[in-house]
C-alpha cells in the first residue's frame, strides 16, 4: 500500500503524541498514582503503535508495542511507577523522536532498533533492574544490520524444504540465500525478476523464493525478493548470474546455515505453534557470526546511496487551520469577487456614475483590509507547540545540575507568526538553560540567602500592543555587574577608563557580544561564550529585540520583544532624493519640522535639542549614497525613531504617509546591506526598500 | 516444480517481448541522441559582440522596467525589480565583465534565470536576437584559466551560420564576491 500521502498527516500527529506524552509522563513524575494521567499515557502510546505499524515503520511500532505494554502492566497495577523508569520512558520518547526526525527528512525510521531500550522496558516488565550494557548495543545493532540484509533468514520454510536443503547439504552441495534488488527506476520489475530466476535456474534449483514466484511475476514485490538456491560451484557465480541482467541494482549473497534461519529457529523451539513469519524484535538477535561480515558490507553502499539523497525534508511544513477561520477566509473572497463584479458594472456605465465607482473602491478597500487580517489569523499559531517541550527540558538540567529548580509558564495561548514561532524556540532555549546553569544558586547558597531550596524560573508569555513579549525570569543569583566589568576589562573588550564611565545597563548589555561568557567553568549547558551573541542575533534577525533587567542576589529577568507578524506591516512612506522608502511604523515615535538653526554640533556631531532630549541627527541621503533634492535653506523634515532607549532623528526629503506593505525578501544577491530589511511593492508595481531604523542607530 | 517452470516459461516470453520492445525503444534513443546532441541557446548582444544563455537556465524574458536602487552594493547589482509580485535582483553583466555601463533603449531587455540556491535573478542585456540550436560538436569549450588572470566568463565558443557565439558560463552570478 502507498501510504507516502499520509506522511504529512502521520508526522503531525506522531509529534502531537509524543508532545502529549512528554507532558503526561512528566506528570506521572509528580504524581505517580495518578490513574488518569497513565490512562492518558496508554492511549497516545497505543495510538502511536498504530499508525507506526500502518505506516510500516516496524521499528517505531515495536518500541511503542513495549511501551505500550509496560503503561499497561502499570494500568492494571501490577508495576509502580518508579522514578528510573520514567528516565527509561523519557529516553524512549527521545528515541521515537528520532525515528520521527529520520521519517521527517527521509520517510525512513532509520537502522536503529534501540535494542538496549527495549531490554530496559523488557527488565521493567518482568520486574528486574533495568541494566544497560554499552557494549550490548554495537553487538545488538551489527546483529541487526546483518538481519536486513540476509532477509532469506526471514523466508519461512515448511519441513520438507528443510528436508530438501539438509539433503543437498549432505550430498555435499551448498545452498545459497540470496537477495537480488531491482532498481529504483526499474520499469518492467517483473521481467527484471523473471530473467534473474531463468539465469539462477541455469545454474542452480531455486528452492524457495520470497515473496513466491508467483508474487513475483505478479510483480507484487517491492524492490527487492530473496531466493534460497541448491548450487554446487562458488556463491560468486551466482551473484555474477544475477547481476548480469540489466537494472538490477544489487545481489547480496551468503551460504545459508539453516539454524540462522528464523522460521527454523521457531520451529525448533515451539513446533506446534504456527511458524511466525517476523520474530519480534525484542528477541535477543543471535550475534552476528563472523563469516557473514561480506553481506552486511555489501550492503552498506546501498544504505548510504539512501542516505545522501536525504537532504531535503520530504515534508512540508504545514499549520493546522481552525475551519471558523477558514469559512471567514472563504467569506471574504466572495465579498472580494462581489466587489470585482460591482466595479467591472460601474466602470461599463461611464463616468456618469463616479459616486458608485468611489462607493465600491471604498467597499473594495474594507474588504482586503479585512481580508488581510483574516489570512494573517490563520498564519498564527500559539506559541505553546514551542514552550510546551521546556518543562522537560528543565527536569532533565535539574538532574544534569543536581539543582532543584521548577519552571512556571504562563500565556502559552498567545499567538505568533508561524514563521516566528518555529525561529524563537532555541533562543528561548537558551536563555531558560543560561538562568537554570548561571541565573540559579547551588543548594546551599539558597540557603544562605534565605531563598526556597527549589530554584524557580518563570515563563511568561504576553501581547503587547503590536508585539508579543516573551520574558524569561528566575530568581536565581542575578548578573553580577562588577565580574562582567572585570571581565571585560581582562579581556581588552573594553579600556578600564572606559569603564568607569559606562553604566550597568551598557555594562550588561557587554554580555551580548559574541564570546563573552562570565561563567567560571565551562558547562555542558551554558557557559561556551557562544549563547548570548547568538540569542540577540537570532531575535534580531526576526526584528526582535532582547532586553536584561537584573538585580544581584534576587535574580534577572530576560524580556524578549518579537513583532506579530513578519509579513505585513504599518510603515511610513517616505522620499529621499527622489526615491521612496519605507520605515516601520513600530520604530517610529514622532515626525518633526526642524529648522536648519536648531541643528547643533555636538563632537562634529548634528544633533537637535527636541523638548529636552538631545537626539543625534542622521541625514539618510548621506546613508543612501544620494543627492538630497532639498536646498540647504529649508527646513527639515525629521522621523524620530527610538531603538531600546536611545533616539535618533533621520532626516528626509519629503513625507508620503502611512500605508500598509507587504515585505517581501531581497534574496540572497543583496545581503549585506545591514540597513535595509527587505523590499515592499507599492500600488504603481514599483519596489521600494525598507529601512531598518535599529540598524541606523 | 517442472509443471510450474513451464508455465514460468510462458509468461516469461511475454516478458521478453515486453523487454524486447522497451530494449528497442531505448536503443532508438541512444541513435537520436549520438547523431544529434543539441542545446539550445537564446542569442544576446552586448554591444558588437554575441552571446549565447543555455535556455534551460532561462525563466523568464522582460522587458526594461524601472529598477530600484539598492545603496552600498557592488555596482555591478542594478537593484531590485518586481516581477509579478516577486522582489528580483537585477545584475549587470557589463559591469561585471568589465565593459562600459549599459545603456538603455529600447531594444534593453532583463533575463530572468534560473538558480536554485540563489533565487532567481536577472540580468540586463543589450537586446535579445534568437534562440538557435548548436549540435554538441559546434561547441569548443574555452579553458577556465585566462592568461592575465582576469575572470573568464564564457564556457564555450558555438558556430552557427558562420557566426561565433560566446557561450556564457552563468557561474559567476552564482559565484559571490559581493564584499
Amino acid at each position: 500500500m502507498d501510504v507516502s500521502q499520509y506522511l504529512e498527516i502521520f508526522l503531525d500527529e506522531t509529534k502531537e503524541h509524543l508532545q502529549s506524552l512528554n507532558t503526561q509522563i512528566l506528570q506521572l513524575e509528580a504524581d505517580p498514582e495518578s490513574m488518569d494521567t497513565v490512562n492518558e499515557i496508554f492511549r497516545a502510546a497505543h495510538s502511536m503503535k498504530g499508525m507506526a505499524g500502518t505506516m510500516g515503520y516496524k521499528r517505531m511500532q515495536n518500541l511503542t508495542h513495549d511501551m505500550e505494554n509496560v503503561f499497561s502492566e502499570v494500568r492494571n497495577g501490577n508495576i509502580k511507577v518508579q522514578p528510573d523508569m520514567i528516565d527509561v520512558l523519557f529516553q524512549c520518547l527521545d528515541a521515537l523522536e528520532e525515528y520521527t526526525n529520520n521519517i521527517q527528512t527521509s520517510a525512513d525510521e532509520g537502522t536503529n532498533d534501540n535494542e538496549p531500550l527495549i531490554q530496559q522496558l523488557n527488565a521493567i516488565l518482568s520486574g528486574n533492574k533495568p541494566a544497560a550494557a554499552p557494549g550490548k548495543q554495537v553487538k545488538a545493532e551489527a546483529a541487526n544490520e546483518a538481519g536486513v540484509s540476509e532477509k532469506w533468514n526471514h523466508i519461512v520454510l515448511d519441513e520438507s524444504q528443510v528436508k530438501v536443503i539438509c539433503e543437498a547439504k549432505a550430498q555435499g552441495k551448498e545452498v545459497y540465500g540470496l537477495n537480488v534488488e531491482v532498481q529504483e527506476n526499474c520499469i518492467l520489475k517483473a521481467a527484471r525478476a523473471f530473467l534473474v530466476f531463468k539465469s539462477i535456474e541455469e545454474k542452480g534449483e531455486i528452492l524457495v523464493s520470497d515473496p513466491c514466484t508467483q508474487d513475483v511475476e505478479d510483480e507484487k514485490f517491492d524492490r527487492d525478493f530473496s531466493l534460497i538456491v541448491v548450487f554446487d560451484g562458488e556463491l560468486e557465480e551466482l551473484i555474477k548470474a544475477a547481476s548480469s541482467v540489466s537494472e538490477i541494482a544489487n545481489v547480496t549473497g551468503a551460504p545459508l546455515v539453516l539454524e540462522e534461519n528464523k522460521s527454523y529457529q521457531a520451529a525448533a523451539v515451539h513446533k506446534e505453534e504456527p511458524v511466525k513469519e517476523e520474530t519480534p524484535v525484542s528477541e535477543v538477535p543471535a550475534p552476528a557470526p563472523a563469516g557473514k561480515e561480506e553481506a552486511p558490507r555489501a550492503a552498506a553502499p546501498a544504505v548510504k546511496a539512501n542516505e545522501k539523497k536525504a537532504g531535503k525534508p520530504v515534508v512540508n511544513r504545514t499549520v493546522r487551520v481552525d475551519i471558523e477561520k477558514l469559512d471567514g477566509l472563504m467569506n471574504l473572497v466572495s465579498e472580494l469577487i462581489i466587489a470585482k463584479n460591482s466595479l467591472v458594472s460601474a466602470s461599463s456605465q461611464g463616468e456618469s456614475n463616479s459616486a458608485a465607482f468611489n462607493d465600491q473602491i471604498e467597499y473594495l478597500e474594507s474588504v482586503t483590509t479585512n481580508l488581510h487580517e483574516s489570512v494573517m489569523k490563520v498564519r498564527m499559531v500559539p506559541i505553546e507547540s514551542v514552550v510546551a517541550k521546556f518543562p522537560r527540558m528543565i527536569r532533565d538540567l535539574s538532574k544534569t545540575l543536581g539543582k532543584k529548580m521548577e519552571l512556571y509558564m504562563s500565556g502559552e495561548e498567545t499567538e505568533l507568526d508561524r514563521t516566528v514561532v518555529d525561529e524563537i524556540g532555541d533562543p528561548l532555549m537558551h536563555l531558560l538553560r543560561n538562568s537554570a546553569d548561571h541565573g540559579l544558586e547551588s543548594a546551599e547558597v539558597r540557603a544562605q540567602r534565605g531563598k526556597p531550596p527549589v530554584g524557580s524560573i518563570f515563563l511568561d508569555a504576553y501581547q503587547d500592543g503590536n508585539n508579543v513579549v516573551i520574558e524569561v525570569r528566575d530568581d536565581g543569583n542575578g548578573i553580577d555587574v562588577e565580574a562582567v566589568r572585570n571581565k571585560a576589562i581582562d579581556r581588552g573588550t573594553i579600556t578600564p577608563e572606559q569603564a568607569v564611565n559606562m553604566t550597568d545597563k551598557e555594562i550588561i548589555n557587554l554580555l551580548f557580544l559574541p564570546s563573552f561568557s562570565t561563567a567560571k567553568q565551562v558547562t555542558d549547558i551554558s557557559g561556551r561564550g557562544v549563547g548570548l551573541d547568538v540569542v540577540r542575533s537570532k531575535i534580531e534577525a526576526l526584528s526582535g529585540e532582547v532586553e536584561v533587567r537584573s538585580e544581584l542576589g534576587v535574580g534577572s529577568t530576560w524580556i524578549v520583544r518579537l513583532p506579530l507578524t513578519l509579513a505585513i506591516i504599518q510603515a511610513l512612506m517616505v522620499v529621499v532624493g527622489g526615491e521612496k522608502y519605507a520605515i516601520s511604523l513600530n520604530t517610529i515615535q514622532t515626525l518633526e519640522t526642524i529648522e536648519p538653526g536648531d541643528i547643533k554640533l555636538v563632537q562634529n556631531e548634528e544633533v537637535i535639542n527636541l523638548r529636552g532630549t538631545v537626539i543625534p541627527l542622521i541625514r539618510l541621503h548621506e546613508v543612501l549614497d544620494i543627492e538630497s533634492t532639498n536646498e540647504p535653506g529649508d527646513s527639515l523634515v525629521v522621523v524620530i525613531v527610538k531603538k531600546g532607549d536611545s533616539l535618533a532623528g533621520l532626516v528626509i526629503d519629503e513625507l508620503i504617509g502611512q500605508q500598509e506593505i507587504v515585505i517581501k525578501s531581497l534574496g540572497r544577491y543583496i545581503k549585506q546591506c545591514k540597513f535595509i530589511s527587505g523590499a515592499t511593492i507599492l500600488g504603481d508595481g514599483e519596489v521600494a526598500l525598507i529601512l531598518d531604523a535599529n540598524a541606523l542607530i | 516444480m517442472t509443471g510450474r517452470s513451464a508455465a514460468v516459461n510462458r509468461k516469461g516470453e511475454r516478458y521478453m517481448e515486453q523487454l524486447n520492445i522497451a530494449n528497442s525503444l531505448a536503443m532508438a534513443e541512444d541513435e537520436n541522441k549520438e547523431v544529434v546532441e543539441t542545446f539550445q541557446y537564446i542569442v544576446i548582444r552586448f554591444g558588437e559582440e554575441q552571446y549565447g544563455i543555455d535556455i534551460r537556465y532561462i525563466d523568464n524574458i522582460v522587458r526594461m522596467q524601472h529598477i530600484t536602487r539598492v545603496p552600498k552594493v557592488p555596482a555591478y547589482l542594478k537593484g531590485v525589480i518586481n516581477l509579478r509580485g516577486e522582489v528580483i535582483p537585477v545584475m549587470s553583466i557589463r559591469v561585471k565583465m568589465g565593459l562600459a555601463a549599459d545603456e538603455f533603449t529600447r531594444a534593453t531587455r532583463i533575463i530572468i534565470l534560473k538558480s536554485e540556491q540563489e533565487g532567481n535573478v536577472g540580468v540586463v542585456v543589450d537586446e535579445v536576437k534568437e534562440v538557435v540550436t548548436l549540435p554538441v560538436n559546434e561547441i569548443e569549450k574555452v579553458s577556465h584559466e585566462s592568461r592575465d588572470g582576469k575572470p573568464v566568463f564564457i564556457s564555450g565558443i558555438g558556430k552557427h551560420n558562420g557566426e561565433l557565439i560566446s557561450l556564457l558560463d552563468l557561474s559567476f552570478i552564482t559565484l559571490e564576491d559581493n564584499t
